[in-house]
């Protein structure tokens, strides 16, 4: 039934960016005076700033709310009332789930979120999935974890609020849920993009089992970037003769961002539940112009327990200049999630983004889907190392594929690399957020 | 827009269900099963209200 609506909201998601502006401006207005009110956190933080509910009349004014970051949020928990401290806009008692951040960057955040704020977590899931072409008929099989990360949890909700069939594919291992699948005809699958890769290398690699024989359609990916980029993009949907859409979402802020059906290299900001702004990393200015890059600052404009308004998410983002096939009026952003502040260092002076090698060694054949980035010193001059792993049967093509490296991590990246090839299998596997990029300069 | 014209019924339609969740509510004091489904139906309606009702009342200019 209604199958054949392309939008989970045709009215919201076709609705003017003039109208959504005056939404957004309408709904910060709103969580702004909620989190006054009862965040002693946000009330100090804003006393300070000198700005109160009444102040905020425009973007421009919006402009002028402090910026939050993650260490602030972890200052204030670990405290009354327990464990989320003086951020927490409701009673303990209305707090129905727990959820924490990896804590890869420091001291993990806590998340609290009553059963409303939870539905509006399925709800912002319901956008993405419905919008990926997931429908009552689909059996989605759920290779995850469930535990204190939120990661699929709210996907698993959303894919039951469309009616979709949901099969928790929790503790199993891979080969055990490769064929829980299989069992199953599952149609659809979610997963980091990283695991839906070891995923098929292990049903082909130790299962003989092709992957794309599993009858999955589509695969939803969140986590990591991958499943933006081309070259990986390309990987998964060989892999699992299925599409793949990107997906991007964070314990602190919701799920703010989907890639249609339409695939138009990059994602939906959901701009009805989100306020995004992009700002310079350089000047601070907020940039409006399409295909200029900045860090993310974004307001859940629909989140209360432990609101989240203008959080510096650092991701690093850019508006698309083109409008998309599906004609949802949300803004795109072009490539997806295109790396984040703390992931890009400087090498020998060139920013160096971790996802510009993934996509060099994703988009050449004859490689291994692992790769790792060690960055060193010999003397004072940076080394960066490139660890890959050559596919069996590649060794004559080495010195082609050599090349190829290193012509296009010139182009793509201004660096250059020494390439350190390993036996299929070697480099690590990550079944949840990859570490492939060691920085030991300061340590060498 | 197909929908266009029949917003603002839908939207009256989920605030006349938002008023009789409330006063359910008031009278669940003490009849758990009562108050909690009452509870989550509530938060079902504000999701419809995030969906539609939001939007009713925008004036058109921003
Ligand atoms: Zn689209």
């Amino acid at each position: 039934m209604h199958s054949d609506q392309k939008y989970w909201n045709p009215v919201l998601e076709t609705l003017s960016q003039k109208k959504l502006k005056a939404l957004q401006l309408k709904k910060f207005k709103r969580i702004f005076q909620w989190a006054y009110d009862r965040s002693k956190f946000h009330r100090k933080l804003y006393n300070q700033a000198g700005i109160t509910p009444q102040d905020i009349q425009s973007f421009d004014d919006v402009r002028q709310v402090p910026i939050v970051d993650k260490s602030m949020m972890r200052d204030v928990q670990r405290k009354d009332p327990f464990p989320y401290g003086d951020n927490l806009c409701v009673s303990l008692e209305a707090v129905c789930e727990f959820r924490q951040t990896s804590g890869t960057t420091g001291q993990p955040i806590y998340q609290a979120d009553t059963w409303q704020d939870w539905e509006w977590w399925a709800e912002c899931w319901s956008y993405t999935l419905w919008a990926q072409g997931y429908r009552p008929h689909d059996r989605v099989f759920i290779p995850f974890g469930y535990n204190v990360f939120v990661a699929f949890w709210a996907g698993h909700y959303a894919a039951e609020k469309i009616g979709c069939e949901v099969v928790p594919g929790g503790v199993l291992d891979t080969q055990a849920r490769i064929l829980k699948m299989r069992e199953l005809r599952a149609t659809a699958l979610m997963g980091t993009p990283t695991y839906i890769l070891v995923m098929a290398d292990t049903a082909k690699s130790k299962m003989n089992i092709d992957p794309s024989g599993l009858g999955i359609l589509k695969i939803t990916c969140a986590g990591e970037p991958g499943a933006s980029i081309p070259g990986t993009k390309n990987r998964l949907e060989s892999a699992w003769g299925a599409k793949v859409f990107d997906h991007a979402g964070a314990t602190e802020i919701g799920a703010w961002s989907y890639e249609c059906s339409a695939q138009p290299g990059g994602m939906h900001v959901n701009d009805a539940f989100f306020l995004v702004e992009i700002e310079d990393i350089d000047t601070g200015e907020i940039i409006e112009t399409p295909e200029r890059r900045g860090k993310m600052i974004i307001t859940a404009l629909d989140r209360y327990a432990q609101p989240c308004i203008r959080f510096d998410s650092k991701d690093i983002i850019e508006w698309d200049s083109k409008e998309c096939a599906c004609s949802r009026t949300f803004r795109l952003i072009k490539g997806g999630v295109l790396g984040r502040t703390d992931d890009i260092t400087k090498v020998k002076g060139v920013l160096l983004s971790p996802i510009a090698i993934e996509q060099v060694v994703r988009g050449i054949e004859g490689l291994g889907d692992e790769f790792e980035v060690v960055v060193d010193k010999v003397g004072d001059i940076d080394r960066i190392t490139l660890k890959i792993e050559l596919l069996p049967g590649m060794e004559k093509r080495r010195s082609a594929i050599d090349q190829m490296l290193k012509d296009q991590l010139r182009l793509q990246t201004n660096l250059g690399y020494r390439l350190e090839y390993h036996e299929i299998g070697t480099l690590p596997r990550y079944n949840v957020k990859a570490k492939r990029f060691k920085d030991l300069r300061e340590h060498s | 827009m197909e929908f266009d014209n029949n917003l603002n019924e839908i939207s009256a339609k989920i605030q006349l269900l938002k008023k009789t969740a409330v006063e359910l509510k008031k009278l669940g004091e003490n009849f758990p099963a009562l108050e909690k489904n009452i509870a989550r139906i509530l938060a079902s309606l504000k999701m419809l209200e995030l969906n539609i009702s939001d939007i009713v009342d925008l004036s058109p200019d921003g």
